[in-house]
């Protein structure tokens, strides 16, 4: 299963605590079957000397080990099993974290270009379901298995010890046919449907997300009843294919079951026979059935451990699908290497566009000192946004070389994160005061909306910054933009959705606020640009 | 959202319940075959053991008993597996309805007030919390049951064995619901709440990911990523809590089991040697006191199976708290005012509306417009001005406070009408999926024409199966314009008398807004009604009728 090493190697960091917590469980599952073996043991005993002192015949038992023994169990599985639990809970949650944190690091190392702009709705899934279906490998599927592997083969050496090496290897042979139909078997009847299924739900929450993304379309159209019915239809399917999982899980957790019971019986009915040729003691004849029926405990959690093998390799496999594209993130922050004295932006003979397809633009060059204000005007197709990553070094020209002091760059998208105005503001500028934010805000009139807010600066923004209307949105980014000190400033349409009104107010404003920088800004038209120097037309 | 009563959360569970009692009732018989036939090996494992060591009788006399046992045993297994079998089945139809039920809130909740919630949350309740409600019905519920009959059944066989075991059993058993219900009820709190943070988190966690290239241009990848670690530590420390709780009620049973066995073996043990003087002990066996010791950790299992299945109980309570309080929200929505048809089944018609959100300022006030059918009709205005507020309104997706309105006759929204919103929108698929999701009879010819119409034609006719190729073959969907030109496409394939646009040229470059312009004079030249809130001249000029809509108030230009 190659597909789970990245994630074992993640895992298996934690050397320490998976040790203890693998430790802890053992003493669980050996408590329980103390317990109960002993105190089959004990009550053998007791009957058997009771008869001998029924007919009056001396007889010595020791009560105080076995009592003592049956007490220090009683306590040590209630105990163990406590902390087991308290423990090994904490463990997946650390791992938890571990696998988060690296995903979304992952994911900012690489460049733009191969997101989406829809990989949110997968990447939600996949950090909450993918994630979450991980924690199965460790506390329920690998700690398990291999301590039931340990306590087979600690019964099977007892029964060595005690019995003899027939009885021994024959309830090998039972034990291990039983372990392996709760593990491997069960994985393999429900690999493919269970790995499927975890597939098929992220492409039923992918179509979902979608619905609802088009809700006022389909609302319009008024096709939301047909929409719906396909979406119950799906998840009807799905419940169906995850009971059939379910079901198979179960049968096989019954056979396994079975057999370690018809191992208790093949050990007491060989036991007799030994019992009866004097070669074992009553007492030592019940101790091994007794500590086989515990067996059962042992084995209980492995069969939907290993049913959901299946989906873990999946949601593994989505997971990696990411690790072949790493690569070093394009620094945004430019490179000022090269740049000659003086200057503060410098594109020589590029060449912008997507990897593989025709180039948008060739041969573009343009070099800006501070205080140079250049408007780009560019028709649809003309590349103006694929110019605009590349000269804020977000993407790399195809050919040619650009070199530039830092930059603040205003995307095309607009993106206010779900959080307060201030946080919002503040990833410009992170150690900016209140002050400076009122000053941005005042420079694209957003300063009295949020003074009317009872929370001002804290007022939070919601999903997707719905509070705000479009050309309020965009105005805010704008604002953070400006709050940036960088000496370059590209925007690209900075005034979408703002009225022209709005705009002809604040556009001077903020040329004023960025005199003495260098300033490219980009639109589909002059008007909708700043008061530039010079406007080059593309295309 | 405001939290609805756990007697609530519970009338709604057992509502749901009612329709699938069939399974539930099924895997519990199942479960009481499986229970009834490990009390039958336990008695024959006793008696064999009792036999064999005490009365010294030969193994091969007692081959038919232990032939008995095997087939006990198989009886045990079958009944197990039909358990998990019907158990599976148990909430198929409890999960459909409660997702029949969010589908109708989200109508009646309609699309302006249902984007406050990230379609990531919503998608959430409606796939996760849904399939968090299956442990209740199919693990939790039956083992409610099961607990009580099989002990049951036990307790009678132990106390007809030696009724002062039986006491020490009755003694343990009814605490441990106590502590049960004790432990249970502070976990379920938390697990609410765990819940929530999880809810909470994955939309960070989406939003996040959204704003990435902005992250990155900020140089704030890191940090955001350390917030991650630490939002996440946090989930951890909470969900340690509710943990820490939960495990208490398996500790405490685990405890009285543990205790129980010990207490009982000893209590045999010494009545064996004949130490104890008083009670029924005297009578005890090997085969009666094995069987007592065998039975002490059945007794107490479906008690711990059910502490198991506590925490399914309390998810589905957690999620069901959550699906119930969106069910719950206040649909702003009021029924909508049937319009007087005999004012006019002409044009449409906005007679004395008032309108505002919730406890906000007034929008509009007493607000009168009528629009002829198929005219264009421009709003203009600052932004915040209550132009898309107007929108909504035509389309029925927000209700008035007072006032009617009436679009063709009909409330607004009756008929199916173009929108184009700020966000054009497309699934992933091909181009004949995306036009046919609103049109699905459409042919292939209709589909071609309709992405022609709109300037698409080039794009899809480079693609190699052309409009059977999935649009985001290459990886990078579409830009902005080229969405909201695929979403007029659809209203072009669709052939609506009334269309609404909320700016449909801002922010386009002019390849799009020329193709936009143009295709919303040839659907103004066959005669549609067309309302669109815009700033842009030449869309002002496609207009018969520019309305200036500023601070409520709306007038003519």
């Amino acid at each position: 299963m190659p597909e789970l090493r990245p994630w074992l190697a993640l895992i298996f960091r934690r050397k320490g605590r998976l040790t203890v917590g693998a430790g802890l469980l053992l003493g669980t599952l050996l408590s329980g079957i103390g317990l109960l073996a002993l105190s089959g043991w004990f009550l053998t005993e007791t009957a058997l000397v009771g008869l001998l002192l029924a007919t009056g015949i001396q007889a010595y038992i020791n009560l105080y080990v076995p009592g003592g023994g049956i007490r220090f169990f009683a306590v040590s599985r209630t105990v163990f099993r406590y902390l087991e639990r308290v423990y090994n809970h904490n463990t997946v949650l650390q791992l938890l974290t571990d696998i988060r944190v690296a995903l979304f690091d992952r994911l900012a190392a690489r460049p733009r270009t191969e997101r989406s702009s829809r990989s949110g709705a997968q990447w939600l899934s996949r950090l909450t379901a993918d994630v979450d279906a991980l924690d199965t490998l460790y506390l329920r599927l690998i700690a398990p298995a291999a301590l039931a592997a340990v306590v087979t083969l600690l019964l099977t050496a007892m029964a060595w010890l005690l019995f003899d090496g027939v009885v021994a290897l024959i309830l090998l042979a039972i034990l291990s046919l039983s372990f392996l139909i709760s593990t491997w078997l069960v994985y393999l009847r429900t690999c493919a449907a269970s790995g499927q299924l975890s597939d098929q739900q992220e492409s039923l929450r992918g179509e979902l997300i979608e619905h609802l993304e088009g809700f006022a379309e389909l609302t319009a159209a008024g096709r939301t009843g047909k929409h719906t019915a396909r979406l119950m239809r799906r998840s009807v399917e799905l419940s169906r294919d995850q009971a059939r999982i379910d079901s198979r899980t179960g049968w096989h957790q019954a056979g396994s079951h079975l057999l370690i019971n018809v191992a208790a019986v093949a050990a007491l009915w060989l036991g007799f026979r030994l019992f009866q040729e004097g070669a074992l003691s009553g007492p030592v004849l019940v101790l091994l059935p007794i500590a086989l029926l515990g067996l059962a405990e042992v084995y209980a959690m492995l069969p939907d451990a290993f049913g959901k093998l299946g989906a873990t390799r999946a949601a593994a496999r989505r997971l990696n699908s990411d690790h072949g594209l790493e690569r070093a993130a394009t620094s945004p922050a430019g490179s000022a290497g090269e740049l000659p004295e003086g200057f503060s932006l410098q594109a020589c003979d590029i060449t912008v566009g997507h990897a593989g397809y025709s180039p948008l633009l060739s041969h573009f060059t343009l070099t800006l000192r501070p205080g140079d204000t250049v408007g780009i005007v560019g028709v649809s197709g003309s590349g103006k946004s694929t110019l605009a990553d590349t000269l804020a070094g977000l993407a790399e020209p195809c050919r040619g070389e650009r070199h530039s002091l830092p930059c603040a760059y205003l995307t095309q998208a607009t993106v206010v994160f779900e959080d307060t105005v201030k946080a919002n503001l503040l990833l410009a500028s992170p150690d900016a005061e209140d002050g400076d934010l009122w000053r941005v805000l005042e420079l694209v009139e957003l300063a009295e909306r949020f003074a009317q807010e009872a929370e001002g600066l804290d007022t939070w923004l919601g999903s997707a910054g719905n509070r705000l209307s479009g050309g309020e949105a965009r105005r805010l980014v704008l604002a953070r933009v400006l709050l940036s000190r960088a000496p370059v400033v590209i925007l690209d349409e900075p005034f979408t959705g703002v009225d022209e009104a709005t705009r002809t107010r604040i556009s001077p404003q903020i040329s004023r606020w960025l005199q003495g920088r260098t300033v490219v800004c980009l639109g589909h038209g002059p008007d909708a640009l700043l008061a530039s120097d010079r406007i080059l037309h593309l295309g | 959202m405001a939290d609805p009563a756990r007697s609530k959360i519970r009338a709604w569970l057992s509502g749901l319940a009612r329709n699938s009692q069939r399974w539930i009732t099924a895997t519990v018989l199942a479960g009481v075959l499986a229970g009834l036939a490990t009390i039958v090996q336990m008695v024959l494992l006793a008696w064999l053991i009792h036999q064999g060591v005490i009365e010294k009788t030969p193994v091969s006399e007692l081959t038919p008993v232990f032939l008995a046992l095997l087939a006990v045993l198989v009886i045990r297994s079958a009944g197990q597996g039909l358990q998990t079998r019907f158990a599976a089945r148990c909430s198929e139809q409890v999960r459909r309805d409660a997702r029949r039920q969010l589908h109708h809130h989200w109508k009646a909740t309609g699309p302006v007030n249902l984007a406050d919630t990230s379609a990531a949350s919503l998608a959430r309740e409606w796939l996760d919390h849904v399939e968090a409600l299956h442990g209740y019905f199919a693990r939790f519920l039956p083992q409610m049951t099961l607990s009580v009959v099989i002990p049951l059944a036990i307790l009678v066989l132990v106390f007809w064995l030696d009724w002062l075991a039986g006491i020490f059993l009755v003694l343990s058993a009814p605490l441990i619901p106590l502590f049960m219900a004790l432990v249970g009820m502070g976990a379920d709190k938390l697990n609410q709440q765990h819940f929530e943070t999880v809810s909470r988190l994955s939309g960070q966690f989406l939003d996040k990911v959204r704003g990435l290239t902005t992250l990155q241009l900020f140089g704030q990848t890191e940090a955001a990523s350390r917030t991650l670690e630490v939002r996440s530590d946090q989930y951890r420390k909470i969900t340690m809590k509710t943990l820490k709780v939960a495990f208490l009620s398996s500790a405490v049973l685990e405890f009285f089991a543990s205790v129980a066995i010990a207490v009982l073996a000893i209590y045999i043990g010494f009545g064996l040697l004949g130490y104890i003087e008083f009670g029924p002990s005297d009578e005890l066996t090997l085969f009666s006191g094995l069987l007592i010791l065998l039975l002490a950790p059945e007794f107490f299992q479906p008690l711990r199976t059910l502490s198991q299945h506590y925490h399914d109980r309390a998810a589905a309570l957690g999620a069901g708290a959550e699906i119930l309080a969106r069910l719950e929200q206040s649909v702003d929505n009021a029924e909508p005012i049937r319009p007087d048809n005999s004012i006019s089944n002409q044009g449409i018609q906005i007679s004395g509306v008032t309108l505002r959100y919730g406890e906000g300022p007034v929008i509009f006030d007493n607000l009168d417009i009528r629009i002829k059918a198929g005219q264009v009709i421009a709003l203009t205005g600052p932004s915040g001005g209550g132009k898309s507020t107007l929108l909504h309104l035509l389309a029925g997706f927000i209700q008035p406070e007072a006032g009617a309105v009436s679009v063709f006759g009909e409330a607004p929204g009756n008929q199916p009408f173009g929108w184009l919103g700020q966000r054009g929108f497309w699934i992933q698929g091909t181009w004949a999926d995306n036009l046919r999701l609103t049109t699905p009879d459409a042919t292939d010819i209709a589909i071609d024409y309709a992405l022609r119409q709109v300037g698409l034609g080039e794009l899809v006719d480079s693609r190699a199966e052309g409009i059977h190729s999935r649009i985001a073959e290459d990886g990078l969907g579409l830009s902005g314009g080229q969405a909201r030109r695929l979403s007029l496409a659809r209203i072009f394939l669709a052939d609506y008398p009334l269309i609404l646009l909320d700016e449909p040229t801002a922010g386009l470059d002019a390849t799009s807004e020329v193709f936009i312009l143009e295709a919303l004079h040839k659907l103004s030249e066959s005669g549609k009604t067309l309302v669109f809130s815009t700033h842009h001249q030449a869309l002002l000029t496609l207009a018969d009728r520019v309305l200036i809509v500023n601070d409520g108030e709306v007038r003519d230009a």
